[in-house]
C-alpha cells in the first residue's frame, strides 16, 4: 500500500501544487529516503576530522555512540571535505524544455527543476559536494560544488533564476564543466536531448575519459511519445521556428517508431561510452525517477 | 445508356468537392508548438511515399464515390437481355411500348383443367403483362367481344380482374389483327401483342395476321384438354325437337334430356319430354307430345363435364290453334282431300281465316294459278290492288322443288308452272324451282307457281303432301311466328305486338366453343406467321424483351457503399 504522505510517489503535477521547489523537493526526499531506509549515494571514501554537537536534523548514522555511552552527550562526527563525492548537475534550460503536451502536467523544465532540487538535497544531506550548471545555447548559471550550509538554497535559487532560453548547446556546457571539475566526480545531465547527438556524445565521452561518472536523464513529455492532435496541424519548433504541416492520425505510427528508435539510439550510444542513460517521463512520480539513479 | 433523371448529372460537378476540400483544408491548419520536430520530420521523410499514395487513393476514392452516387441518382438505364421482371440489384424497365393484350375469355376458357379454370391462368398472364407496363406505355385490352379497350394500366388490370367467361366466340385472327394494327399505328419504340388464349382450333378460323414491326407473343396451346360435349342447337319443328350435339370429335355419347315448361307456368313445373344419348357431331330428334296452344319454353341438358357453359340450351315451341280454312271449288280434288284429312286430324277447321282458291280472298289467301290462262291478268290486278309485291308471270320450265323450310317438298318434280315475279327481290320466297320462286309469301297472301294437281306437279302424290298443306295453312299463310337464335347468355327474349307474342329470340353459347381441341403449332403458325409461340415461362421472359433495359442505380449504390467502405478502411489506416 502506498503511503499517502509519500510525495515521491504521487503525481508530479499534484505534488508541484503543494508549494515552491524547496518544499516539494524536501517532501519528495523525505518520502524517498523513508522508503529506501538508507542513502542510495555514497562517496568514494570518508575521513573523520572533528566532532560537533548534535543538532536536530543531523543524521543519526553520524552520531558518535561511544561519546554518548561515556559522557551521555550527543555528538556527531564530521568528515574531511576532500574525501566527499563532488557532483555537478547540468540542467538543460532551453526553450524546448518549457513545453508540456497537457496543461495538467508539468513542463519538462518544471519537472526537471524539482527533480534536480531533490537530487541535490539527497546529495548534500550525505555531505556530497553538489553544484549546478544551467545552459541553453550558452551556459547561464554556474554554482560550484560545495557541501557547506546554504548550498542547497543557492542551488534552488539558481534553478529559479535561470530563465527559459532559446537553443540548446550541451556540448559547450559539458566542455566548460570539464574544466571546472578538478577531481573525478559525478556529472548528471538533465535534458530533453533535442540536440545534436554526435556533439553531445563527444562531450560526454570526454567527461568519461576524465574519469567522471556520467548519468544522462532524458526527460520527455508523454505527448512527445505519441503523436496526436487535430486532423491536420502545423507543428512549430519553439527553438528554431521551423514548422511542418502534418496529419497526426496518419503519421502517428511512423512518429512513434521514430521516437522509439531515437531513445534506443541514445541508450545504446550511452552504454557504448560507459554513460548511464535513463528515460524519464514527466508524468512519472519523482520517487520513481530518483529510484532510477539509486 | 440513358438516364431517367438526366438533370441529376449536373451533380457530377460535385465530384470536384473532395479535391477542393483537400486543397482548402491544407491552407489554414491550426498551429501548435511541438519541440521534437526533428522526430516528426524523420517520420514524415520515411512515410512520404506511402502517404502520397494514400492521399492519392483517398482522393480517387472520394471523387469516385461522389460521381457514383450522382450517377445512381440520375437512374441510368442499360439494355439488358435478362429475363424476368427484375434482376438482382437492378430494376428492369423497358422502352415506351404499345402493348395490346388479347385475353380470350370466350366460353371455352371456362373449362376446368387440372382443377382450375383455364381463364384463371389466362387472366394471371394478362395481369403479369399489364403489371410490367411502364407509365410511358400505351395499353389496350381485347376481350372475346373483340373490342379494344384503351386505358391506364390500373384500369385495364381492373378489367382483367373483372373479366368472366362469355358465351361468345373470339375469332382470334381478326382480333389479333386488329390489335396488331392498333399498336403498329403508335409512334413508340416498341410494339407488342400478347395473345392469351386456349387456342381452340375453332378460334383460328381462316386468314392470317402478320403486321410488320409488331412482336406477337402467343401463348402455346395446352398439351392436354378434356373431352367435351355441348348442346349445339335445339329447335322445335314439325318433326319434333331436333337436338344437335357438338364438342370434341370422337368423344363418346352422353345422355341428354329435354324438358318443357307450360306457357305461363313456373320453371319448377317443367316436365321431361324426352331422353336420349348423343355424341359430338350427332343430331337427334325427339318427338314432342301434343302440346296445348301457346309459347312453350324448353331446355336440353347434358350431363355435367369440365365445360359447364355449353351443357344447357334453351328452346321455344309455339303451338298455334288450328287454322280455319275455306277452300273454293276450283282448288281441285287433291287439295280438297288433304284438307279433309287435316280437318279430321283437327289440324284445320272450316272457317274464314284463310281462303284457298284461284282468286284473292278478303282475308288471308292462298292463291293458285287459274286453270284458264286468260284469268291471270285479273288475278294479277287484284294482287296489285291488294299491294302484294308478287304476281304471276309467264310459264316457266319444269324442275324440282327446293326449300330450306319445307323439307317434305324437296326434290318433288314440277312439270308445269308460272314464274312468280316480284318487285323487291326474293324476299318472301319459301320454295323454288330451278332457282326461281315457286312458293312466295307477302303479308297475308301466299302464291303458288303450280296448281296442286298431278298434271302440274308430283307433289299431290308425294307422302309429304298432307304435311305440306298443313304447313301451308297453319304456318305459311298465317305468318309463322319467327323464332331466332343468337349467341349470348342462355335466355329467351319474346317480341310482342299488343297483347300477342309474335316472336322470340333464343340466346345460347356459340356451338363452336364446345370443341376444345387445341390448334396444332402448325395451324397457329399459319394463322400468325410472325408470332412466337411461347409457354408461360417463355412468355414471362420475352415480355418487353426487345427493349428491356435495366435500371442499374441499385448496383451503383451498392458500388458506392463498397467505395465508402474502402475509403473508411483506407482513411482509418494509421500505418
Amino acid at each position: 500500500m502506498v503511503d499517502s504522505r509519500r510525495l515521491d510517489l504521487l503525481d508530479p503535477a499534484e505534488v508541484a501544487r503543494l508549494g515552491g521547489i524547496e518544499i516539494v523537493a524536501q517532501g519528495v526526499v523525505e518520502g524517498f529516503l523513508a522508503g529506501i531506509h538508507r542513502s542510495p549515494f555514497r562517496g568514494f571514501s570518508v575521513e573523520f576530522t572533528e566532532h560537533r554537537a548534535y543538532q536536530p536534523g543531523d543524521e543519526l548514522r553520524y552520531l558518535d555512540w561511544k561519546i554518548l555511552a561515556r559522557a551521555d552527550r550527543l555528538f556527531v562526527k564530521q568528515f574531511e571535505e576532500e574525501t566527499n563525492l563532488r557532483a555537478m548537475i547540468l540542467l538543460d534550460a532551453s526553450r524546448s524544455m518549457a513545453w508540456r503536451g497537457d496543461p495538467a502536467r508539468l513542463t519538462k523544465r518544471g519537472y526537471a527543476d524539482r527533480l534536480v532540487a531533490a537530487l541535490a538535497l539527497i546529495l548534500l544531506r550525505q555531505r556530497d559536494a553538489t553544484g549546478l550548471m544551467t545552459f541553453d545555447e550558452a551556459v547561464r548559471q554556474v554554482i560550484p560544488a560545495r557541501v557547506k550550509a546554504g548550498q542547497w538554497t543557492r542551488l534552488v535559487r539558481g534553478l529559479i533564476d535561470t530563465p527559459d532560453g532559446l537553443g540548446t548547446a550541451a556540448e559547450t556546457a559539458l566542455r566548460q564543466l570539464a574544466g571546472l571539475l578538478a577531481r573525478r566526480g559525478l556529472v548528471v545531465l538533465v535534458s530533453d536531448l533535442l540536440l545534436d547527438r554526435g556533439l553531445a556524445l563527444t562531450a560526454l565521452r570526454y567527461l568519461r575519459h576524465r574519469g567522471h561518472q556520467v548519468i544522462v536523464l532524458h526527460v520527455m513529455d508523454p505527448a512527445e511519445l505519441e503523436l496526436a492532435g487535430p486532423p491536420e496541424v502545423r507543428f512549430r519548433d519553439p527553438e528554431s521556428a521551423a514548422s511542418v504541416v502534418v496529419r497526426p492520425r496518419e503519421l502517428a505510427g511512423a512518429y512513434a517508431a521514430t521516437v522509439r528508435r531515437e531513445i534506443a539510439g541514445w541508450r545504446a550510444a550511452c552504454r557504448r561510452h560507459g554513460v548511464a542513460y535513463h528515460h524519464i517521463r514527466t508524468d512519472m512520480p519523482f520517487g520513481m525517477a530518483l529510484r532510477l539513479l539509486a | 445508356m440513358t438516364f431517367l433523371h438526366p438533370l441529376a448529372l449536373l451533380g457530377l460537378a460535385a465530384a470536384a468537392i473532395p479535391a477542393l476540400l483537400h486543397l482548402l483544408e491544407r491552407r489554414t491548419p491550426p498551429e501548435a508548438e511541438f519541440p521534437p520536430l526533428r522526430y516528426l520530420r524523420d517520420a514524415e521523410r520515411q512515410s512520404a511515399r506511402r502517404l502520397r499514395l494514400r492521399h492519392l487513393l483517398l482522393l480517387i476514392l472520394r471523387t469516385a464515390l461522389v460521381a457514383v452516387i450522382v450517377l445512381a441518382a440520375a437512374r441510368p438505364i442499360l439494355p439488358t437481355g435478362l429475363g424476368g421482371g427484375s434482376g438482382r440489384g437492378s430494376t428492369a424497365v423497358h422502352a415506351p411500348t404499345a402493348l395490346a393484350v388479347v385475353l380470350d375469355n370466350s366460353l371455352s376458357a371456362s373449362a376446368v383443367v387440372d382443377g382450375r379454370p383455364v381463364l384463371d391462368r389466362l387472366k394471371a398472364l394478362a395481369r403479369a403483362s399489364l403489371a410490367q407496363a411502364a407509365p410511358g406505355d400505351r395499353l389496350w385490352l381485347v376481350l372475346a367481344d373483340g373490342v379494344a379497350r384503351a386505358g391506364s394500366r390500373e384500369a385495364l388490370l381492373a378489367s382483367v380482374d373483372g373479366a368472366t367467361a362469355t358465351p361468345q366466340r373470339l375469332d382470334l385472327v381478326p382480333a389479333v389483327g386488329g390489335a396488331a394494327r392498333l399498336v403498329a399505328a403508335e409512334p413508340l419504340p416498341a410494339r407488342e401483342v400478347h395473345v392469351l388464349s386456349d387456342l381452340q382450333r375453332t378460334a383460328l378460323g381462316a386468314g392470317s395476321v402478320d403486321v410488320p414491326g409488331v412482336a406477337e407473343l402467343v401463348l402455346a396451346p395446352p398439351a392436354r384438354v378434356p373431352a367435351n360435349r355441348g348442346v349445339a342447337a335445339a329447335r322445335a319443328g314439325d318433326g319434333g325437337l331436333t337436338i344437335a350435339v357438338s364438342g370434341t370429335p370422337g368423344a363418346s355419347a352422353a345422355p341428354l334430356v329435354a324438358r318443357v315448361q307450360p306457357p305461363g307456368s313456373a320453371p319448377a313445373r317443367a316436365r321431361e319430354v324426352g331422353r336420349t344419348l348423343a355424341a359430338p357431331g350427332q343430331s337427334v330428334t325427339l318427338p314432342l307430345p301434343p302440346l296445348a296452344p301457346g309459347w312453350w319454353i324448353g331446355e336440353v341438358l347434358l350431363d355435367a363435364d369440365e365445360l359447364r357453359g355449353d351443357d344447357r340450351r334453351l328452346f321455344v315451341v309455339r303451338v298455334a290453334a288450328p287454322a280455319s280454312v275455306t277452300a273454293e271449288a276450283d282448288v281441285g280434288p287433291f287439295l280438297s282431300a288433304a284438307l279433309a284429312v287435316l280437318r279430321v286430324a283437327r289440324r284445320v277447321v272450316v272457317g274464314g281465316e284463310i281462303a284457298i282458291g284461284e282468286r284473292l280472298g278478303a282475308a288471308r289467301s292462298i292463291v293458285l294459278p287459274p286453270g284458264d290462262p286468260a284469268l291471270l291478268g285479273q288475278v294479277n290486278r287484284a294482287l296489285a290492288a291488294r299491294g302484294v309485291r308478287w304476281h304471276f308471270g309467264p310459264p316457266g320450265p319444269p324442275g324440282t322443288l327446293a326449300s330450306a323450310d319445307l323439307a317434305m317438298v324437296r326434290g318433288v318434280q314440277v312439270n308445269r308452272r308460272y314464274r312468280l315475279e316480284g318487285t323487291e327481290g326474293d324476299s318472301g320466297v319459301v320454295a323454288s324451282v330451278n332457282g326461281e320462286p315457286w312458293l312466295v309469301r307477302d303479308g297475308g297472301v301466299v302464291l303458288l307457281g303450280s296448281r296442286l294437281d298431278t298434271t302440274w306437279t308430283a307433289l299431290p302424290g308425294a307422302p309429304g303432301f298432307v304435311p305440306f298443306v298443313d304447313a301451308l295453312a297453319n304456318r305459311i299463310a298465317r305468318g309463322e311466328a319467327p323464332v331466332a337464335e343468337a349467341v349470348g347468355a342462355p335466355r329467351l327474349q319474346f317480341f310482342t305486338r299488343g297483347a300477342d307474342t309474335v316472336g322470340a329470340t333464343v340466346f345460347g353459347p356459340d356451338p363452336r366453343e364446345s370443341d376444345l381441341t387445341p390448334a396444332t403449332p402448325d395451324e397457329v403458325r399459319r394463322a400468325f406467321p410472325g408470332a412466337r409461340l411461347l409457354d408461360e415461362a417463355g412468355l414471362a421472359a420475352e415480355r418487353f424483351a426487345a427493349t428491356r433495359r435495366a435500371d442499374v442505380s441499385g448496383l451503383l449504390l451498392g458500388f458506392a457503399l463498397l467505395l465508402a467502405a474502402i475509403e473508411l478502411a483506407v482513411a482509418s489506416m494509421s500505418r
